[in-house]
């Protein structure tokens, strides 16, 4: 995704709270502190179509909302 | 080169404290600096005592750390090696070790970051092994032996200090393991009936080399009864069979560890390490039905669909992808125990030999002290 950012493409990751703090440290390493992280509950592995379900509707307002903030 | 007191010039390269060791001990663990237990203060003279092997530049990156990507230059390493209770002369091999995880099919990263309880497995082989002082023997992977506990932890606290790698931030380990404190241990060649794992993967007898796993702690295999090859690998397989192993779904490269008795019963039976690789291929397998509904569903039959897919609940599941990818050693003293090793799922375990700056190989540690 950093390499992803840094082409000019719009990126965004996935993350859940637990990792949270491990991601924005990785979005720092990696040179793109400003990566947006979608934060979702954890855990994200283990679940059922109904919790991943839930998941993805957390996560993809924060995708849209990244989406239009970067298209304008 | 730059000469070490106008290193240590640079902002931030020194903290001063009290130097009463429970002050020390203290100062350390509240910056994070620490694995929890007491350390040796990396004062700069220690420091450079233990630079006193180093053939590289003090300054210049041997390697990158992530998930920070901490420059691990000579001096920084060398301070956690000081930390840790080396020797001097044990420093090129904390060097060679963070170089062997350094390259690519190790995975430092995920291995560093990774939720599975994880650690670097030192295997070192050759004449420098015994002349620094790792045991081989009885309580190979245990405690008491200096190299052993030194050289394993230089190498964690590197993992920590350097790389970042801390608990919730760095190092995500659900739980973990105590092997994250060192696990170092050399290959017992004298008393192992096969040729040496250096040997196997085609460096020179007089090699002096390492190889580095993504181990989980190791498992224990007691057999007392069995006095066949047979036998004893039939309780080796058992001890492989888990349902909970990265090693049933990815391409890590499991250890087995023998006991020299249990080895000598083996190649006592006519077999080789290449026939002993083979035969666990093929046997230390668990049917598919053993493993959850859930993990048959959304493991087997979609993530590795190639192979289970339209499968029968009865297909095996091997321990280890190819018999070339178990690694077999001969480690310990008396006694009618092995051990099995699991590792991390995306990783491969990775040889090399220590060799001077011109490239020849190192044959004494001797030959690298300076001046």
């Amino acid at each position: 995704m950093a390499q992803l950012t840094k082409r000019g493409l719009i990126a965004a990751v996935v993350c859940s709270d637990t990792f949270m703090k491990l991601g924005s440290a990785q979005a720092r390493v990696f040179g793109v502190p400003d990566l947006p992280l979608l934060k979702i509950q954890h855990p994200l592995g283990g679940l059922d179509m109904t919790k991943v379900r839930e998941r993805a509707s957390v996560a993809l307002p924060q995708l849209l909302k990244v989406v239009k903030e970067k298209q304008t | 080169m730059s000469s070490l007191e106008n290193m240590l010039q640079a902002p931030g390269a020194l903290l001063e404290c009290d130097d009463d060791p429970e002050a020390v001990h203290a100062f350390l663990c509240e910056r994070g600096l620490s694995d929890g237990l007491p350390v040796i203060p990396p004062t700069p003279e220690r420091v450079e005592r233990m630079l006193a092997y180093c053939d590289r530049e003090f300054d210049r990156p041997v390697v990158k750390i992530p998930p920070r990507f901490g420059a691990a230059t000579p001096i920084r390493i060398a301070a956690n090696a000081v930390m840790a209770g080396c020797k001097p002369e044990y420093f090129p091999l904390v060097l060679l070790a963070l170089e062997a995880m350094a390259e690519e099919p190790y995975n430092l990263y995920g291995t560093q970051a990774t939720t599975h309880p994880c650690t670097p497995m030192l295997i070192f082989n050759g004449p420098i092994a015994s002349e620094v002082g790792i045991n081989a023997g009885q309580n190979a992977m245990g405690n008491y032996y200096r190299a052993n506990a030194a050289i394993g932890r230089a190498v964690r606290l590197a993992l920590v200090n350097i790389g970042a790698a801390i608990p919730g931030t760095g190092d995500m380990a659900t739980a973990g393991t105590p092997a994250k404190f060192t696990f170092c241990v050399a290959e017992n060649e004298a008393a192992s009936p096969w040729e040496p794992l250096h040997v196997e993967l085609g460096f020179p007898k007089e090699a002096s080399t390492v190889t580095v796993i993504a181990a989980e702690g190791p498992h224990n295999i007691n057999d007392h009864e069995s006095i066949t090859a047979e036998g004893i690998l039939t309780m080796v397989a058992g001890t492989m069979t888990i349902t909970g192993s990265n090693n049933a779904y990815y391409n890590g490269q499991p250890c087995v560890a023998f006991g020299p008795e249990h080895a000598q019963t083996v190649a006592g039976g006519g077999m080789s390490k290449a026939d002993v690789k083979q035969w666990l291929f093929e046997r230390a397998t668990l049917p598919m039905s053993r493993f959850s509904k859930e993990g048959i569903e959304r493991r087997f039959r979609r993530k590795l669909a190639d192979q289970y897919a339209n499968a029968p609940l009865d297909a095996p599941v091997r321990m280890v992808q190819k018999p070339e990818d178990l690694l077999v050693i001969v480690t310990g003293g008396a006694g009618k125990h092995s051990a099995y090793i699991p590792t991390f799922g995306n990783t491969r375990a990775v040889t090399r030999a220590l060799e001077r700056a011109d490239g020849e190989l190192v044959k004494s540690i001797q030959e690298l002290k300076r001046g």
